[in-house]
């Protein structure tokens, strides 16, 4: 399953998943933006795994701004634009 | 310690021969790594291609954005470079790229926007004087009234900052759309709408030759920054060709974002 979300005046965040039973697996965020350091982008699919797929845009964002608190620095996306992107994906 | 301004740093100029795609990502990973170490002075390098490329951004899906296939068929090489941002089609002659590696203190205490804005001001000014009316468009592209000239990345390593953009020279873009996966609601970003054109910014407005803008690019920076000529070291064309082989030119590294 594929998402796909461009901020507005930013950039864009494209989610890529599977469901197993009833849960997120294989969660893969790419997309066009700048993230420091590079590898937190391990810890934002982390994040994302495993999660029911129930889960609103809310609690979602939620899971991965825990991995996004300074000193990790994000341009051109957010923890809500990864949420919008998986909804998408999962709709 | 305040932040160093442009003039306060003892700037030198890179413009080797014609390099391969995947040695520029290696060599961009050495040079930042050399300017965090205070082992080079700060640094602008100008590219030139050995040959065409699909380069991809450090957090961008290898099978979203790239025609394997298609690529393949050009003899395109398809390399990941170590900054975030999206995916530039290369040949030799169609674009116009360079880096800087800085101390990251210069850029202290700015947003990322900023950043962008403050490190290419430069290339404003040295458009401006080539007759383009040029600005940078948040976040990281340098547009002009034709259009989308280029794009900026940026990475922080180690206390550097590697700043590194690509402007659109003379391109094929329906060779480009091609080999790139770009989605409809991402053409406009890509400098086109339309497969059947040609990106030409640099070259129809100019009526230059690239190594004419380059030079003229060169002078602008010079003049404001000062520059010395220099070249790579032995150790620093070591350490890149290492890293090519252990890194750059992996499939592995390729495909960190499969």
């Amino acid at each position: 399953m594929h998402g796909e979300y461009k901020v507005p005046g930013g950039k864009l965040v494209v989610v890529d998943l599977s469901v197993h039973e009833g849960r997120l697996s294989q969660v893969q965020v790419s997309g066009d933006f700048f993230l420091e350091p590079a590898e937190t982008l391990g810890a934002i699919n982390a994040a994302l795994e495993g999660q029911p797929v129930s889960a609103d845009e809310a609690a979602l964002a939620r899971r991965v701004q825990k991995v996004l608190e300074p000193p990790v620095a994000t341009f051109g996306f957010d923890a809500n634009a990864v949420a919008v992107a998986v909804r998408r994906a999962l709709s | 310690m305040s932040r160093p301004r442009w003039n306060d740093l003892d700037w030198q100029l890179v413009h080797e021969a014609p390099q391969m795609p995947a040695l520029h990502m290696a060599l961009d990973q050495v040079l930042t790594d050399a300017v965090a170490q205070g082992e080079r002075p700060p640094t602008l390098r100008v590219w030139e291609w050995a040959g065409p490329a699909v380069v991809i951004g450090r957090f961008q899906s290898l099978r979203n954005e790239v025609d394997a296939d298609a690529a393949r068929q050009h003899g395109i090489d398809v390399v990941r470079r170590i900054s975030g941002g999206g995916a530039m089609f290369i040949e030799p002659g169609n674009t116009i790229t360079y880096s800087l590696y800085a101390p990251e203190k210069m850029v202290e205490g700015m947003s990322f926007a900023e950043s962008y804005a403050h490190l290419d001001a430069w290339v404003i000014e040295a458009l401006g004087a080539l007759g383009i009316k040029a600005w940078y468009q948040p976040l990281n592209d340098i547009a002009s009234e034709i259009g989308k000239i280029g794009g900026a990345a940026q990475t922080r390593r180690g206390g550097a900052v590697l700043h590194h953009v690509t402007m659109a020279y003379d391109i094929d873009a329906a060779k480009m759309l091609n080999v790139l996966r770009v989605g409809r609601e991402k053409l406009s970003d890509k400098g086109t709408t339309s497969a059947d054109k040609r990106v030409d910014p640099l070259r129809s407005q100019t009526g230059l030759a690239r190594e004419a803008v380059i030079d003229r690019m060169i002078a602008t920076f010079r003049q404001r920054h000062g520059l010395r000529d220099h070249a790579l070291s032995a150790q620093e064309k070591a350490q890149a060709e290492q890293l090519v082989e252990e890194r750059f030119a992996t499939p592995e590294w390729t495909g960190i974002v499969p």
